[in-house]
């Protein structure tokens, strides 16, 4: 039960995990790509935006301060102008690099440790040095050329223009650390929102989830109240979508299910009803006549030799009918669950030999009973099995039958079979019982169920039971007729279905095992023979009184009163 | 009983009740037979039965009410014809005074046996007498007084006051009771000794809701205490 319902929660959980991941794919894809978009266009954007203003700015710069120097500059000059052009709001170092009078290359920083021709890739030395034919839409020989650095990891912008005619060359170095920081913080606010995009999906999804997987959930309860046979079980419709839909169709199904098994419970009823009524009305007549055949029995030496035999015919049916009559109106009484159980202190040993003696079988039965196992049952339905086990196994077995009374303790019958060792043949019995019960099974689970329950509450010798077993040495059951032995009117072989009783004792000593708690197995010895074997759980308060000192004394008086 | 018992049988039904005078006559009864209560009840004024064979279903008033009726004057045993063992009918004839009840299907040798072990429970058999507090119970009288009044008790419920005394203080079970008393087989109806021993106290006990004599001992059955 319990494993059924961790199980249930497990597949819900499941319904629930699938909604949840489908959910977080969903925000996970929409939050990247737009992030990823924004990043890529707002990236873009500031580093172009930021390159242009600081390249523009080196152009006018250069302009401005290295037009106005001579066309082989003096060293100090250049100097001066590079340290001038750096100063720019730009931020930017300035290499400038000029042939001075003398022919000598003069390489000016404005800042020796940051920027020197190294920094500058050779690539970009190559573009800004390589001066262009001149036509339509190229109207100067050399142009601006930039390029983006990366070394140590930091970002930085080169860029790099020669001076019309031969002037001198320059070159800037600015650094990208202050847009890298930006589109850092960029990214990181994107991640973060992507992922607050992605528990708020998870949150959705679950709020989802569970607004759809709580009408789920009652749909499940219900449906299992519903098997459960509460068959008025109903479902609450609200609103109109599918689950409203489904409850409704569950609701028209329960009720036709509720319909046609009250209406199967009608008939059934009826008939049961029919079959109590018929039998009650057979007895009138059939009082009367078993008042006479007893007349009719013991005159019947003196008649006619013609007549005699029609007599005794007419005396053996009467009673057989009477039998039967009995036995129907028995089953009618456990089918309408009006059968009652009157419980009584009663020595098993002894009883067992009273139902032998009455029905003089005693030559024909071998007993094992100890005496003294003094159980509370309902001596009349005990009798009732003994006789219908002992009378099927003496009619298709033959004699000698063998009946054997003992108790045995639930608890460690339990512990041996968990042995391995002593409990094999009980652990096999119990296997192949349950194979044999067929439509009684869920009875007897039940039954089970009750007995363990009492195993575990009570003290010791609580879960008892009474075991009460009868072998013969017939030719056994066959196997496919084992799961019927039990059934009303059920018949072995078809050519012997008369002279058998009433077809229905074993199921009558069966449905008395049941209002005892207990139940009736059969199987087949394997050195021959069919056995069947009762067993009745024995109420723990019995034990309590088989303590008391009274109740040692009693069983012993009666002989001694009666003399 | 050295005459023929004489037999009292109401039933109603006519095919039964020929049948069943048929068998009883046969083994050996004097038989009056009644239709309905009324006319058993006036039989009974009429005649003077040893024992009356009642049906419980009864046009008119039924079985347990011609039972009451006859208890109130009478102490003559009673054994009910009922329908069913398990049924309710059982109980509610046990309360209103029978003595036994037999199921139909009737078996004539049953009923028989059952009558003469009802009518053997008024026979003496021992001349001794026993006093338990105020209850004085006289064997050879087969009388019981109780603060010298006489009690009016059915033969059943003098046979088991009889068995219970003498085995004063110990407990006697129900189905040793049964033997004792009905003499029924081991399959005996011990609610049988339960209506009876009721019955029985509200005669002799002073408070029959806490009884002081006929004690019941849980788990076993009824123990008489013996005097104090």
């Amino acid at each position: 039960m319990r494993f059924r319902a961790a199980l249930s929660r497990l597949r819900f959980g499941s319904l629930r995990l699938r909604l949840v991941a489908v959910f977080a794919a969903v925000a996970l894809t929409a939050a990247v790509s737009v992030s990823g978009i924004a990043y890529w266009l707002n990236r873009d954007a500031v580093l172009t935006r930021a390159q242009n203003a600081a390249l523009n700015d080196f152009r006018a710069s250069m302009t401005r301060n290295v037009g106005s120097l001579p066309v082989n500059p003096p060293c100090d000059e250049l100097q001066e102008a590079a340290n001038r052009m750096a100063a720019s709001t730009q931020n930017y170092q300035v290499l400038l690099i000029a042939k001075d009078g003398n022919g000598n290359e003069c390489a000016a920083t404005s800042d020796r440790d940051v920027f020197t021709l190294d920094q500058v890739p050779a690539a970009l030395q190559k573009a800004v040095n390589k001066p262009r034919p001149l036509k339509d839409g190229n109207e100067a020989a050399y142009h601006l050329y930039w390029q983006r650095t990366a070394p140590g990891g930091r970002p930085f912008l080169v860029g790099g223009a020669k001076m019309m005619g031969n002037g001198p060359t320059g070159y800037m170095y600015k650094s990208l650390d202050a847009e890298r920081s930006d589109l850092n913080s960029l990214a990181w606010s994107l991640g973060i929102a992507t992922l607050l995009a992605l528990i708020g999906a998870a949150l959705l999804a679950q709020a989802a989830a569970s607004t759809v997987l709580r009408p789920v959930q009652r749909l499940g309860d219900a449906a299992r109240r519903l098997g459960e046979g509460h068959l008025d079980t109903r479902l609450r419709v609200s609103g109109t979508d599918e689950l409203a839909e489904l409850s409704r169709t569950f609701n028209s199904a329960a009720e036709a299910l509720q319909r046609r098994v009250e209406e199967l419970s009608d008939r059934e009823e009826a008939s049961r009803r029919f079959v109590a009524d018929m039998s009650h009305e057979l007895r009138t007549p059939l009082t009367a006549i078993t008042a006479v055949t007893e007349v009719l029995e013991e005159e019947a030496d003196a008649l006619d030799p013609m007549i005699e035999p029609a007599v005794r015919l007419v005396v053996t049916e009467t009673r057989r009918l009477g039998d039967l009559v009995e036995n129907l109106m028995e089953v009618t009484r456990f089918d309408a669950g009006t059968a009652k159980l009157r419980a009584d202190e009663v020595d098993v040993a002894d009883m067992v030999t009273a139902c032998i003696d009455t029905r003089a079988w005693l030559d024909a039965v071998e007993l094992d009973a100890p005496r003294g196992i003094v159980v509370r049952l309902d001596p009349r339905r005990l009798d009732v099995i003994l006789a219908n086990l002992i009378g099927n196994a003496l009619k298709h077995g033959g004699s000698p039958v063998r009946v054997t009374v003992r108790t045995e303790d639930h608890a460690a019958a339990r512990s041996a079979s968990v042995e391995g060792g002593g409990g094999r043949r009980e652990g096999g019995a119990a296997a192949r019982s349950a194979s044999v019960e067929g439509g009684g099974g869920r009875r007897e689970g039940h039954a089970a169920a009750r007995s363990a329950s009492v195993a575990g509450g009570g003290g010791p010798g609580a879960g008892a039971e009474l075991v009460v077993e009868v072998a013969d040495n017939g030719p056994g059951i066959p196997e496919d007729v084992l799961p019927h032995v039990f059934d009303r009117f059920y018949k072995a072989d078809a050519s012997r279905a008369r002279s058998e009783g009433s077809g229905l004792g074993l199921s009558i000593a069966m449905e008395n095992a049941h209002i005892h708690g207990g139940t009736i197995t059969a199987a087949n010895r394997p050195e021959g023979g069919a056995v069947f074997t009762l067993r009745l759980p024995i109420p723990p308060a019995e034990h309590h009184d088989s303590g008391d000192p009274c109740d040692h004394g009693a069983p012993n008086e009666p002989e001694e009163g009666r003399s | 009983m050295a005459c023929v018992p004489f037999l009292l049988l109401i039933e109603d039904d006519d095919a039964i009740r020929t049948g069943l005078e048929l068998a009883l006559s046969r083994q050996g009864h004097r038989v009056v037979a009644a239709a309905t209560g009324e006319e058993g009840l006036e039989r009974l004024r009429e005649q003077r039965p040893d024992l009356i064979v009642l049906d419980v279903m009864l046009p008119g008033i039924d079985g347990f009410e011609v039972c009451r009726r006859i208890r109130r004057t009478d102490q003559l045993p009673i054994i009910l014809l009922t329908a069913r063992s398990d049924d309710i009918d059982v109980v509610v004839g046990l309360e209103s005074g029978a003595d036994d009840y037999v199921v139909k299907p009737i078996q004539p040798r049953v009923l028989d046996a059952r009558i003469r072990a009802v009518l053997r429970r008024g026979e003496r058999d021992s001349t001794d007498s026993a006093s338990f507090g105020s209850i004085v119970i006289d064997r050879s009288a087969m009388t019981v007084t109780k603060d010298g009044n006489d009690l009016q008790l059915t033969p059943t419920e003098l046979r088991l006051l009889l068995e219970l005394s003498r085995r004063p203080g110990q407990a006697l079970s129900r189905q040793q009771l049964l033997r004792l008393v009905w003499e029924h087989d081991y399959l005996g109806d011990s609610r049988l000794v339960d209506a009876c021993v009721q019955r029985l106290r509200a005669k002799v006990e002073d408070v029959p809701s806490s009884p002081k004599l006929i004690r019941t001992v849980r788990g076993v059955g009824y123990r008489l205490d013996p005097p104090q």
